[in-house]
């Protein structure tokens, strides 16, 4: 009699289970999706350097797609100059109080960001960094450009076709700030397998136009044999494009530069600057809040580093169907 | 009759386990089609909107490129009227009054810029290549490029397309005249067409080239890719592949497709397996629901069906011993249970009167056993009387005499089976007498007899077989034997014992003698009396036979303490 009535008793509970777990999950999920879709939308702070230059537009209209896309709140905010950590370290202390469930960051400042990220961290809040690295175990992921490639590419760019001595001055950026470093860094453990580049100069200015346009003069006022110039981001490749162009030494120095802007690229069109370097700002702003977004629905990130595109852009190819793309934000 | 019950499901188990498994296939059985109905009327729903949206786009764009045609056609009969003045000024009111008309160009045969209006913008001085600019065929017709940069100003480069045509002079030449039209107005077509949640329409020319996308941006930066090869290649209408809904739809007066994007995850799968889940939901809880239920109705059927078949079977094992109490629950139950409880009574009366008639009938044969004198001892007795009379022996024949009529007074007893055991003493002691007679004193005999027991009654002649037997097969005939009659008291009942001091008998005969009917010379033999005091006093009382081989043997019978007067017959 218990036997068998047992047994059947046991499958259809069992079944019932089953069928209970599939609903419990269902409805899971469903409160789940009806809390990203209210009013109550995560929040997502996007701190950067600066918030000025036509890089940091991009990027942030990167982020505005992926956020609308993910159905995310998202604050945008950078000092007024790109040296400035300390602004930033209250940023991430504002975000983080102001109850932001990821900080999509890139760092002035290597070592100075870092505590103020980990006191972020151990509040619960999660830290994407794009663009810049800061000296932190526990970032969830980092977006960017692979910088130390980036300063290899800046290297072939100026050796490319270049059989003469080439005597180069480096104009570069917040010598704390990481991004910058490595590219230097590329840029140097490149040329030096070149036999016909001697680094004559090396400066680092703040990172806007004046400040590297005046850096730059004093620097080819100092050293007039410099014919080589290279620099590692839009702030300061316009400094030196404007150098250049004041200076009238368009055909004596070889400028290759960071980033586009559309002054930049119109210095590449006239010949103070000849190549470029672009980085790909909205993928980095985009991919920054898609992670950010998968962070916050627990969903697993495979990579914890990211590698976005560099493309180099030189007078002949800039007008080629996929560089217009590459230079030319839409809209 | 009883095998396997135990593998057997209960009613109620059974009961619930059927309504609960068939609830849920038929649910289960309705659920699948009717879900099935569902996709499908679910996908062509989205057919449909996919195709509204991309309608809605196309008239759009239809009328916005009448619009530019119509544009086209005015620059053409102003440049073909040759003013140079009139075409000043319309040109430049134009390119103001039309926010996406960025640029209006007029090139010579060779590709030289004639002249060019472009809300007051002033042309590089060195400009590579013009990228607005591509040499047409000589002949007419409207020509869309693709989109690109103009380059054509200082620190100015905004994503267009031109639209291009040839057109000849009254001098012969041909001129191409040529508009970029900014993205703003088709963007905001596009932009504000949605399929789904995350469905969208983009727009393609036949070269297989995107004209315009929604997320422009995210194909530029490489973080979307769209495949253009193979949607280039679908015709007008509607395309499914890799779970992605292509509906094509080419516009009328140009080489641009509109293509909506709409996801089947989002705008069918999700749909269905919502409305899975909650159907699901549903019959996850009508299953309980019901398997509940079915429970609780089989335990209010079953419970008492169960009691009443514990009932039975208990009724059939203790039978007489057995009393029913009712069984509450449903009416049909209730009244089964009655009847039950009738039919219980009833065949208890039933076995009752049986009994009673069968002791009945008993007792009569036994009386009718009694009420015989076996011929043969009557015989001898009276030869024994004649030879004693013919030697003279008169006073030993007249207390002869007086012993058998004494013997068969008692043995009649005004027919009553029980008697006085003072009285079946009498009766047993005039046997031993007439017997002691015919054997000549080869024996003797003894009463040791409980003053108490006498008034107590006993079955009527059960001694005598028992002295008979200790004669005719206990006593050794060729020494001289002795009978002992003793009747005593013990543990509350009494016991009439005939003890001989004779051959004895081994175990086996002793077992033998009280299951079988021997015809005694007496016509009541031993099992007789046996049968006689469990019938009239039940099971535990009746014949005790000890007997050891030649030592003698001893049979007792025990039966309770009756007194006359609360015997009843």
């Amino acid at each position: 009699m218990k036997n068998n009535g047992g047994r059947l008793v046991i499958i259809i509970l069992s079944l019932m289970c089953i069928i209970y777990l599939c609903a419990l999950r269902f409805s899971y999920e469903k409160s789940d999706k009806s809390l990203m879709s209210k009013d109550t939308k995560p929040y997502v702070a996007v701190i950067t350097k600066s918030t000025q230059s036509a890089y940091w537009k991009t990027t942030f209209a990167g982020a505005k797609a992926a956020g609308a896309e993910y159905n995310l709140e998202l604050s945008f905010q950078g000092p007024e100059r790109e040296e400035d950590f300390k602004t930033q370290n209250e940023m991430i202390h504002e975000a983080v109080e102001k109850g932001a469930k990821v900080i999509v960051f890139s760092a002035v400042d290597y070592h100075d960001n870092a505590e103020a990220i980990n006191r972020a961290i151990d509040k619960d809040a999660k830290v994407v960094v794009i663009d810049s690295d800061v000296e932190s175990e526990k970032v969830s992921c980092r977006i960017s450009t692979d910088n130390y490639k980036a300063g290899q590419m800046v290297a072939d760019a100026l050796l490319k076709g270049e059989d003469k001595k080439l005597k180069v001055g480096i104009v570069n950026f917040d010598v704390n700030t990481e991004n910058g470093q490595k590219r230097e860094q590329g840029f140097r453990d490149s040329v030096a397998m070149a036999n016909n580049v001697e680094i004559v100069s090396s400066i680092n200015v703040n990172s806007t136009i004046d400040d590297a346009k005046e850096g730059t003069i004093a620097m080819l006022e100092e050293n007039p044999q410099i014919n080589a110039i290279v620099t590692f981001n839009e702030w300061t490749s316009l400094g030196v494009g404007y150098a250049i162009r004041e200076l009238k030494l368009k055909d004596k120095a070889k400028v290759v530069a960071f980033d586009s802007n559309i002054i930049s690229v119109g210095m590449l069109e006239t010949g103070e600057v000849d190549a470029l370097i672009v980085q790909n700002p909205y993928a980095m702003g985009y991919l920054g809040v898609e992670y950010a977004a998968k962070l916050i629905n627990g969903d697993k990130i495979e990579k914890d580093t990211i590698d976005t595109t560099t493309t180099l852009i030189t007078r002949e190819n800039m007008f080629t169907p996929d560089n217009q793309k590459v230079l030319f934000s839409f809209e | 009759m009883r095998i396997n019950r135990k593998n057997r499901l209960s009613l109620s188990k059974l009961v619930t386990a059927i309504v609960a498994i068939t609830v849920f296939f038929s649910t289960a059985i309705c659920v699948f089609f009717s879900l099935m109905y569902y996709k499908n009327a679910v996908e062509q729903n989205a057919i449909t909107n996919s195709m509204q949206a991309v309608g809605q786009v196309s008239s759009m764009l239809t009328s916005y490129t009448k619009d530019m045609n119509d544009i086209m056609n005015a620059i053409r009969s102003t440049v073909e009227k040759e003013d140079k003045k009139l075409q000043y000024e319309y040109f430049t009111e134009m390119t103001q009054m039309r926010r996406d008309l960025e640029t209006i160009m007029v090139y010579g045969e060779d590709g030289e810029l004639l002249d060019y209006w472009a809300k007051g913008r002033v042309l590089k001085d060195k400009m590579s290549t013009n990228l607005s600019y591509e040499a047409l065929p000589k002949k007419e017709g409207i020509h869309i490029s693709a989109p690109h940069v103009q380059n054509m100003f200082l620190n100015d480069y905004l994503w267009v397309v031109t639209i291009s045509e040839q057109i000849k002079t009254k001098s012969g030449e041909w001129h191409q005249i040529c508009m970029d039209i900014h993205f703003a107005n088709i963007a905001s077509y596009v932009d504000g067409v949605g399929i789904g949640a995350h469905g969208y329409c983009f727009i393609m020319d036949d070269a297989g080239n995107i004209v315009y996308h929604p997320q422009q941006q995210l194909l530029y930066a490489k973080l979307k890719k769209e495949r253009t090869d193979e949607i280039g290649k679908y015709s007008d209408g509607t395309h499914i592949a890799d779970g992605v809904i292509y509906t094509v739809l080419t516009l009328d007066n140009c080489n641009w497709k509109i293509i909506g994007v709409s996801y089947v995850d989002e705008v069918v799968t999700s749909k269905v397996s919502n409305m899975a889940y909650i159907v699901l939901f549903i019959i996850g809880i009508v299953v309980f629901a019901t398997t509940v239920a079915g429970m609780f109705f089989s335990r209010l059927l079953s419970k008492p069906a169960q009691e009443l078949t514990e009932a039975m079977q208990k009724f059939e094992k203790e039978g007489e011993a057995f009393s029913f109490y009712p069984i509450d629950g449903t009416y049909e139950i209730t009244s089964l249970s009655d009847s039950f409880g009738h039919m219980v009574v009833r065949i208890q009366e039933l076995m009752e009167k049986v009994r009673q008639e069968e002791v009945t009938l008993r007792k009569t044969e036994l009386n009718a056993l009694q009420a015989q004198i076996n011929p043969h001892f009557l015989y001898n007795t009276l030869d024994s009387i004649s030879w004693m009379c013919e030697e003279g022996r008169t006073e030993e024949a007249v207390e002869m005499v007086n012993a058998l009529a004494r013997l068969f007074r008692i043995s009649i007893s005004k027919g009553h089976e029980m008697i006085k055991i003072e009285r079946e003493l009498q009766h047993a002691e005039a046997y031993l007498r007439i017997q002691k007679f015919r054997y000549k004193n080869k024996f003797t005999y003894s009463f040791r007899v409980d003053e108490k027991c006498r008034d107590y009654l006993c079955n009527k002649i059960s001694l005598q077989p028992l002295i008979e037997n200790a004669i005719y097969h206990g006593l050794d005939m060729s020494d001289d034997g002795e009978i002992t009659i003793e009747v005593y008291e013990e543990q509350g009942n009494i016991v009439m014992a005939v003890i001989d001091d004779g051959v004895g008998m081994t175990e086996e005969e002793c077992k033998r003698i009280l299951n079988t009917d021997v015809d005694s010379p007496s016509g009541i033999g031993l099992k007789n009396v046996n049968d006689r005091v469990k019938i009239y006093f039940g099971p535990n009382y009746g014949l005790v036979i000890k007997s050891e081989l030649d030592e003698g043997t001893r049979v007792e019978i025990h039966m309770p303490k009756v007194m006359e007067d609360n015997y009843e017959k």
